[in-house]
C-alpha cells in the first residue's frame, strides 16, 4: 500500500437521489478488487450494495451515514467517503465535506441537473471542493449526456467539458470514445472487467474530432504550454492531462465523463480520471482553530515531521467493537503514539489501527498525513480533534446547534427498552445534534434533533440495528420560556409541625439575561445563608426552570441574584433551600412577564423567477419575514426567517406550487418570541393537557 | 422607556430638517432622486432615510441593482449602530432585530432586470406577500441605461400603490455636472418625472446637500445638511448656519 501523499486521494461521491451513486460505488469497489461480487442496491439477491452497510440504507435505497472505504487503483490509494445528500443530516454532510479533498458529482443522463444536484453543488462550492462529473445511466431511455453537460454549464455555472463521447445510447449504448487518447473503449466480460481498445468507429470520427477540439479549446485556457502545442497541432496526452488537472484543482474546469454503472461501462476510465485529475491531500490547504489563541486559524502542513493533528469524524459500533474514523491532517499516526483529545483534554494511546473497507478491514501500523484510517477502543465523540501533546488545535468549531424538534418514544416491551437505551447511548455519541432525556413528569423518553427526517432515521435505526421497536408520538417543536423583566423575590419555606422541620428563606431577584441560558450570582453577605446552602439554592432554581409554568418548556435566559435570606440552626437543610428556590421561582415567575420563544429557521428558497411571487406569499402566510430576494434573470432566490412550527409540510406545498421546480433548505437560526395570539393558544393547550393528566 | 428614547431620536433626526425643506416630505406617489458622482455617499443617505422610517415602525423595501445583499445588510447594521450610539439607546441590539423585520431587500442583476419585471416582483412583495411598505428606496439604477420612460413606470406604480420612492443617481459625465440652476445635465430629461431632486457635492472634506427641485418649485437651496464623514449619517451642517 502506498503511503506517498502524492498517490493518495480522499474523494466523495455526491449526487441527487437515484442517480446511481451507490451502484457506482459498488462497481468501483469491484474493479479495485475490494469485493468479489457485485450486489445491486435493493438487490434481488437480498445482500444489497456493499457500501450501504446499514440495513436501513439497504431498504430505503439511500445512503445515510458516511462510511468510508479505501481502494487501490493504478498504484494510488483512494479513500471514498460516502456522503449523505439530504439537508436534514447537516452535521453529517458538513463533516464529510470537511474530510474529503475532492469529489465525483454523479448526474443522471435523463434527469440531468436536479434540485439536489444544485444543493450538492452549493455545498461543494461552499467548501471549495474540486470535482469531476460523471453522467450515469447512458443505457436509459431518453439518455442525453450532451444536454446534461449543457445543464452543468448553464444551471450550475461550471466550465463543463466532455472528456468522452458515448458510442450508441439507450439500449444501443456500447462503449465510449476517449477524447484524450482518441480511442474507442469497450467493456467486455460478464462484469465489464475486460477493456477492449479499438479505433474510433468511422461513423463517429467526425463527431469525436469536433468534440475533441471543443475540449482542447477549453482545456488549453489552463496551460500556455498546451495552447502552444495545440496551435502547432501536436498536443500530447500528458500536456492535456496536466492542463485538465490544473483546471480541476483550481475549480475552473469540470471535466465530464460518461457511462452506465449498472451496465458496467465507463467505470475504469472514471477511476483513471480520479487519479489523473483530482488533487492529492497536499494540494489542498487545511486550517485548524488554535484553541490557545482565541480561535485564530492555523494553516496545517504536510511535512512528515510535523506534530500530529487528526479529526475523529465518525464513530461506528459494528461487529468489531467501537471504531473511530480519523482523518489525519498533519503529522502521522503510529501504533503506541500518545495523543490528546483537545476537546476533553483526555490522553489516548493509539492501539489497533486499521484501514477500512465498507465491511472488512486491514490492520496497519502507521498512517501518514492526508490519510483516513480507523482506531479501535478510543473514547471520544464525533468531531473531536486529536493532537500530539503540546498542540491545542481543533479542526471543527466546538459549537453545536441546539436541537429544535423533539419526539416522545416508547419501547413496546422490556427487551426493546434495554436495546433502546443502548441505541440511544450510541447515537448521542455519534451525533452531537441528537439528544435524549427522560421527561421526569410523563416518564417518557424524549429524543431531540434538527428536523423531522433526522429523528425518523434514528427511530428506524433503532428498530433495525438494535431491534428496539418503539412507538412514537407527534413531533414537537422545542419551545422555550423566558422572562421579560426583572422581578424581586422573598420566599420562606417553612414546615415545622412535629418531628424534624424544614426552614429556609431566600431573598433576591430574577433578571432577563441577554445571552446565555442561566446564571447564578451570590451576593449574600455576613453568612445570612450558610455557605453550604448556596449551591442548594442554585440547584433548586435550575431544577424548577426545566419546566416553565406557561407551557412546560425549559425557561432560559435567566440570571438569579441571591441577596439575602434566613436560616434555622436545626431545621435548615440542603433540601429546604432547594425547595425554597423552587417556591420562590414559581411565586414570582408570572410577574416577570414570562414569554414563549420558538425556534426560527433560516429558510432559502430557490427556483425560477416566475414563482417568486408565490414563494413570497407562502413565506408571509407562515409568519415568516422575508430578508431578501435576489433575481438573476430567470433564476431567483428568497431568503427568509420562518418559525419552525410553520414549516411542517412546506416541501409539499412548495412542490405543488412550483411544479417541483423550486427547492428549499432550512437551518436553525435563533429563538424568537411567539406572537401573543399563538402564545395564548399554546398556554391553553398546555392547561388542557395538564387537566387531562390530573384526571387520569 | 425605549419608546421615549426612540421618539426623541426620531424628533431630533436631521432628516426632519430635510422633510421640512421639501414641504413636509416626499409624499405618496412621488419620486425623489439623490444625485452625485460615484462614491460621495448616496447609498449612505438612502440607508439613513430607510433606517429613519424603520425607526418609526414603517416598513420599507430596499431595491438594489448592484450591491450584494450581505453588503446592504452591513450598511444597515452600521447605520443603526451609529444611531444607537447617540443618546442612551437601551438594548440597541434588540431594537435592531425588531426593526429589520420591517425591511425587505430585493436585489436585481442590472442587465437581466427590466423595469417591468422589477415592478412585478415589487407588487408581489407588497400585495401577495402583504408587505405593506410605503417607502421604497432604489439604489444603483443606471439612469443612462434606463431612460425617463422607466422612471415614469416607477412613478405610475408609486401612484397606484401609494408609495414614495427614493432613487440614487450616479452622475458619470465630465465636468461641469450642473447647470446654473444646479440641475445635473444628465438628469434634465428626467426632470418632469422627478418630484424632489437633491444633489450631493463634495466641498473639501464635506458633502453638502443642495435641493434642486422641490415638488413644483425649481429653486436651488442649501439644505444645511452634510454627510458626517465618520458616521456616514446625514447631519446638521453647523457651518452652513453660521454662514
Amino acid at each position: 500500500m502506498s503511503t506517498d501523499i502524492a498517490r493518495m486521494r480522499n474523494i466523495g461521491i455526491s449526487a441527487h437521489i437515484d442517480s446511481g451513486k451507490t451502484t457506482l460505488t459498488e462497481r468501483i469497489l469491484f474493479y479495485c478488487k475490494k469485493i468479489h461480487k457485485i450486489h445491486e442496491v435493493k438487490g434481488k439477491d437480498g445482500v444489497g450494495a456493499t457500501m450501504d452497510s446499514m440495513d436501513l440504507e439497504r431498504e430505503r435505497g439511500i445512503t445515510i451515514t458516511s462510511a468510508t472505504t479505501n481502494v487501490e487503483w493504478a498504484d494510488h490509494s483512494i479513500n471514498i467517503i460516502d456522503t449523505p445528500g439530504h439537508v436534514d443530516f447537516t452535521i453529517e454532510v458538513e463533516r464529510s465535506l470537511r474530510v474529503l479533498d475532492s469529489a465525483i458529482l454523479v448526474l443522471c443522463s435523463v434527469g440531468g441537473v436536479q434540485s439536489q444536484t444544485i444543493t450538492v453543488d452549493r455545498q461543494l462550492r461552499r467548501y471549495n471542493v474540486p470535482f469531476i462529473a460523471f453522467i450515469n445511466k447512458l443505457d436509459r431511455v431518453g439518455a442525453n449526456p450532451f444536454k446534461v453537460r449543457e445543464q452543468i454549464a448553464d444551471k450550475l455555472g461550471h466550465n463543463a467539458v466532455l472528456m468522452q463521447i458515448p458510442i450508441g445510447l439507450e439500449s444501443a449504448f456500447r462503449g465510449l470514445v476517449d477524447l484524450v487518447t482518441m480511442k474507442a473503449l469497450y467493456f467486455d466480460g460478464p462484469e465489464g472487467e475486460d477493456i477492449r481498445v479499438e479505433e474510433i468507429p468511422a461513423e463517429l470520427a467526425a463527431e469525436a474530432a469536433e468534440k475533441r477540439e471543443e475540449m482542447l479549446d477549453a482545456v488549453s485556457m489552463h496551460s500556455d504550454e498546451l495552447m502552444e502545442a495545440v496551435l502547432e497541432g501536436r498536443p500530447t496526452e500528458n500536456l492535456v492531462r496536466a492542463a485538465v488537472r490544473r483546471g480541476v484543482v483550481t475549480r475552473k474546469l469540470v471535466p465530464v465523463f460518461v457511462g452506465s454503472a449498472y451496465r458496467n461501462k465507463g467505470i475504469q476510465p472514471l477511476l483513471d480520471a480520479v487519479v489523473h485529475y483530482l488533487p492529492n491531500p497536499s494540494e489542498v490547504e487545511n486550517r485548524a482553530i488554535d484553541l490557545d489563541h482565541e480561535g485564530a486559524e492555523r494553516v496545517l502542513t504536510d511535512a512528515p515531521e510535523a506534530k500530529t493533528v487528526a479529526l475523529a469524524f465518525k464513530l461506528e459500533d459494528g461487529a468489531y467493537g467501537q471504531l473511530t474514523y480519523i482523518r489525519i491532517y498533519q503529522g502521522g499516526l503510529h501504533k503506541g503514539d500518545e495523543l490528546v483529545n483537545t476537546r476533553s483534554g483526555q490522553k489516548i494511546k493509539v492501539g489497533r489501527l486499521v484501514r477500512m473497507h465498507a465491511d472488512t478491514m486491514a490492520e496497519i501500523h502507521e498512517a501518514g498525513s492526508g490519510d483516513i484510517v480507523a482506531l479501535f477502543g478510543v473514547e471520544c465523540a464525533s468531531g473531536d480533534t486529536f493532537c500530539s501533546p503540546g498542540l491545542n488545535l481543533a479542526m471543527t468549531a466546538i459549537y453545536v446547534p441546539e436541537p429544535v424538534i423533539s419526539l416522545a418514544i416508547e419501547p413496546v416491551d422490556k427487551n426493546a427498552s434495554d436495546r433502546m437505551a443502548k441505541a440511544l447511548n450510541r447515537f448521542t455519541k455519534e451525533d452531537p445534534t441528537f439528544r435524549t432525556h427522560v421527561d421526569p413528569e410523563s416518564n417518557e423518553t424524549i429524543i431531540q434533533g434538527m428536523g423531522e427526517l433526522h429523528l425518523d432515521v434514528y427511530v428506524e435505526r433503532m428498530k433495525r440495528e438494535y431491534r428496539a421497536e418503539v412507538k412514537t408520538g407527534m413531533p414537537q417543536v422545542a419551545y422555550r420560556e423566558a422572562i421579560g423583566q426583572k422581578v424581586d423575590f422573598d420566599y420562606t419555606h417553612k414546615k415545622q409541625t412535629g418531628g424534624s422541620g424544614q426552614y429556609a428563606r431566600i431573598i433576591g431577584r430574577l433578571e432577563p439575561l441577554g445571552k446565555g441560558a442561566y446564571e447564578f450570582s451570590n451576593e449574600v453577605r455576613g453568612g445570612r445563608i450558610p455557605r453550604e446552602f448556596i449551591p442548594s439554592c442554585d440547584k433548586g432554581f435550575k431544577a424548577v426552570m426545566k419546566k416553565g409554568q406557561l407551557i412546560g418548556f425549559p425557561v432560559t435566559g435567566v440570571r438569579v441574584v441571591l441577596t439575602d435570606g434566613q436560616y434555622h440552626p436545626v431545621d435548615s437543610s440542603d433540601i429546604a433551600f432547594q425547595t425554597a428556590a423552587q417556591g420562590a421561582f414559581r411565586q414570582v415567575y408570572a410577574m416577570a412577564k414570562p414569554q414563549i420563544l420558538e425556534p426560527i429557521m433560516k429558510v432559502s428558497v430557490e427556483g425560477p423567477t416566475e414563482f417568486a411571487g408565490n414563494v413570497f406569499a407562502t413565506i408571509s402566510q407562515r409568519r415568516g419575514t422575508i430578508v431578501s430576494s435576489v433575481e438573476d434573470g430567470t433564476f431567483s432566490r428568497v431568503d427568509a426567517e420562518v418559525p419552525l412550527s410553520e414549516m411542517f409540510g412546506y416541501s409539499m406545498v412548495l412542490r405543488s406550487l412550483t411544479q417541483g421546480k423550486a427547492e428549499f433548505t432550512m437551518e436553525f437560526l435563533k429563538y424568537g418570541r411567539v406572537p401573543a395570539y399563538i402564545a395564548e393558544l399554546l398556554t391553553e393547550q398546555h392547561l388542557e393537557r395538564k387537566k387531562k393528566e390530573s384526571q387520569k | 422607556m425605549t419608546l421615549t428614547v426612540k421618539e426623541e431620536l426620531i424628533k431630533r433626526s436631521p432628516l426632519r430638517i430635510l422633510e421640512k425643506s421639501i414641504s413636509g416630505g416626499l409624499g405618496k406617489g412621488n419620486i425623489g432622486v439623490l444625485a452625485s458622482r460615484k462614491g460621495v455617499g448616496k447609498t449612505a443617505c438612502l440607508v439613513h432615510i430607510a433606517a429613519d422610517k424603520l425607526l418609526q415602525d414603517k416598513p420599507i423595501i430596499h431595491v438594489s441593482y448592484a450591491s450584494r445583499v450581505d453588503h446592504i445588510i452591513t450598511w444597515y447594521e452600521d447605520i443603526f449602530k451609529e444611531i444607537a450610539k447617540k443618546p442612551k439607546m437601551k438594548s440597541a441590539l434588540d431594537t435592531f432585530d425588531e426593526l429589520i423585520r420591517k425591511r425587505v431587500i430585493m436585489n436585481f442583476k442590472q442587465d437581466g432586470a427590466r423595469t417591468e419585471q422589477v415592478l412585478r416582483s415589487l407588487e408581489a412583495m407588497i400585495v401577495h406577500a402583504n408587505f405593506r411598505a410605503e417607502t421604497v428606496i432604489v439604489d444603483g439604477l443606471d439612469f443612462a441605461q434606463a431612460g425617463p420612460e422607466d422612471l415614469r413606470k416607477f412613478k405610475d406604480f408609486a401612484g397606484r400603490l401609494g408609495l414614495e420612492v427614493w432613487f440614487s443617481a450616479s452622475l458619470k459625465k465630465d465636468d461641469p455636472l450642473f447647470d446654473d440652476r444646479g440641475i445635473p445635465f444628465e438628469l434634465k430629461s428626467y426632470l418632469d418625472v422627478v418630484d424632489v431632486l437633491i444633489s450631493l457635492q463634495l466641498h473639501g472634506d464635506h458633502v453638502h446637500f443642495s435641493l434642486v427641485k422641490d415638488h413644483e418649485r425649481l429653486a436651488p437651496k442649501d439644505l444645511r445638511l452634510k454627510l458626517d464623514p465618520t458616521t456616514l449619517l446625514i447631519a446638521k451642517d453647523v457651518r452652513a448656519r453660521a454662514r
